[in-house]
């Protein structure tokens, strides 16, 4: 097994790849990910013209357009002068990273350079690390700054810290495990420290954290989509957790587009709001209910915490 | 039929090492003495191996780990979804018993537990995506709704750079021939509209100096899906066998 991914050098300010959902139905996400690093001083450099990474569709079809998409952004992110590119979506992730795997081959390199060129991009040398925006404010920051950033203790919250599939998997892509840095691929923890030092009760043994959520088939497969999501809502409830959080827009996005699907076939007692792990620590910072656009959620967890006396 | 006689598992790694002619350089394979089988047809895991997406394929021992953290094999009960099988049917290019699973091989909703904890190194889930693409380029296999859907999320990039989810959305329930209930439309639209998320068809995100990098990534497609048939057929293809 490879010794871990080198993570080569760090900038101070990272690129940012937002990705499609971030920009798209995935806002608050990107928002609140915007609000909490600001307040623990962490910034990062938007990649403006970046597009879409091909996720684990495209790959089904071409390795090389597969590999030509997420390679362009990490192309733009090297004539930043950049050598760290941190995402805030697993599928995006996983892409980038692929796509780092793909290219160490010098003769794809050459193909995938050669593509690139053809549609006028930068060509890419393929020494642009990856990292997930949980694991760079886990690295940057720490469970300590977040302690002293916290205004407004999560006190009285259970929450279930949902990881989901392809947030450290493959090690062979993202590191996991194996690079400094990373989090663990079979019990991740990054979320749970982050989280606890919000002043939430976290279940740290919560035993849906990284199963699947059917997101890949949210549309094409509607039998495993709904299953898999009921039954991450269903170990939140039986653990007895208030929220689950995330930290993948897929994830977020598919648990809320199946829940009248969910309480017809489970029913309502399943139910749990589903919120981004950045609304929780963006609320916990000092952001108002409406500040931290849980509306957006389609779960309502902004009537959840304003029962709970969240203002 | 040609009669071969090949080892299931080999060896891709080019460091040896060998102390007095005894082969020390820990790879796994040196402890076992490998099955052999004969008669084989090796057609399928041939072309498996060409393809990038699939090159992993012969350093699978059939151990099962895969399957038996499968999420859809253990968790959804999907007991015919059996990775570690459909690897061995590919080695042994039982193609009859490989092509009833078919539409089912495209049920895998990637989360990649398999290629995680393979001790092997095989990356299973692309492998087994590249024998659904085998039976569907050599004939016989229904299309599915997955596949459908992964050409409808490329089509969708491919035209401004940035995915447009809401046409995303619309384009694959019509192809489904769903229909999301009026009100129900409106009721997401307006909330996507409230908290300015409405960006869809003329107001989608866009990728600036797109045109340009999308046509070049359509010809590839195109030209890579061509290639793929193309090395199918000129392996003489492959017809049904059973060992």
């Amino acid at each position: 097994m490879s010794a871990g991914i080198s993570r080569g050098p760090t900038d101070s300010v990272p690129a940012y790849y937002p990705g499609c959902s971030l920009d798209g139905l995935g806002k608050a996400y990107e928002v609140t990910a915007q609000q909490v690093l600001h307040r623990l001083g962490l910034s990062l450099d938007r990649i403006v013209d970046y597009n879409c990474c091909g996720a684990t569709e495209v790959k089904n079809l071409s390795q090389d357009v597969s590999v030509a998409l997420p390679a362009r952004n990490l192309a733009l992110a090297r004539s930043m002068g950049r050598h760290q590119v941190v995402a805030a979506c697993n599928g995006c992730v996983y892409s980038l990273a692929r796509a780092n795997d793909a290219v160490r081959e010098p003769a794809t390199r050459g193909r995938i350079n050669a593509t690139l060129e053809e549609g006028g991009a930068p060509t890419y040398d393929g020494e642009a690390s990856v990292q997930h925006v949980l694991e760079f404010i886990h690295a940057r920051a720490g469970p300590e700054r977040v302690r002293a950033a916290v205004r407004r203790p999560l006190t009285g919250l259970t929450v279930a810290p949902y990881y989901g599939c392809l947030y450290t998997r493959p090690k062979r892509y993202t590191g996991a495990g194996t690079t400094p840095g990373a989090d663990d691929p079979e019990h991740p923890h990054f979320l749970d420290e982050l989280l606890e030092a919000c002043g939430a009760k976290v279940l740290t043994d919560f035993s849906a954290k990284t199963i699947c959520c059917g997101g890949g088939h949210a549309l094409s497969d509607l039998d495993v989509a709904v299953a898999f999501s009921a039954s991450i809502l269903n170990e939140a409830r039986r653990a007895g957790a208030d929220l689950v959080a995330t930290i993948c827009p897929l994830g977020q996005i598919n648990i809320e587009n199946h829940l009248d699907r969910i309480r017809a076939a489970y029913g309502e007692e399943v139910l749990r709001p589903v919120v981004y792990f950045t609304q929780l620590m963006s609320l916990a910072f000092g952001a108002s209910v409406a500040e931290a656009r849980f509306r957006d959620n389609f779960s309502r967890p902004d009537l959840f915490l304003r029962s709970r006396g969240f203002a | 039929m040609p009669i071969v006689e090949k080892s299931l598992v080999t060896v891709d790694r080019s460091e040896r090492l060998e102390i007095e002619g005894i082969d020390v350089s820990g790879d796994w394979n040196t402890f076992l003495r490998s099955r052999v089988q004969t008669d084989l047809d090796v057609r399928i895991v041939d072309w498996i191996r060409s393809q990038p997406q699939g090159d992993t394929i012969s350093r699978c021992w059939q151990c099962g780990t895969c399957t038996a953290g499968c999420c859809l094999h253990t968790d959804y009960g999907l007991s015919e979804f059996n990775p570690r099988y459909f690897i061995y049917l590919a080695q042994v290019g039982y193609e009859e018993e490989l092509r009833k699973y078919a539409t089912t091989i495209w049920r895998c909703v990637s989360c990649n537990k398999c290629v995680e904890r393979c001790p092997k190194g095989v990356k299973v889930e692309e492998v087994i995506h590249t024998i659904g693409s085998y039976l569907e380029f050599t004939g016989g296999a229904p299309e599915s709704p997955a596949d459908r859907f992964d050409r409808a999320y490329t089509e969708n990039l491919l035209r401004r750079g940035v995915l447009d989810e809401a046409s995303l959305f619309r384009t694959y329930e019509r192809m489904e021939g769903r229909t999301m209930p009026a009100g129900e439309m409106l009721k997401m639209g307006f909330q996507l509209f409230r908290s300015g998320r409405l960006r869809t068809g003329p107001l989608a995100h866009r990728t600036r100096g797109w045109r340009r990098f999308g046509n070049v990534l359509r010809e590839k497609l195109k030209e890579d899906e061509r290639c793929r048939r193309a090395s199918l057929s000129a392996a003489g293809g492959t017809g049904g066998h059973s060992p």
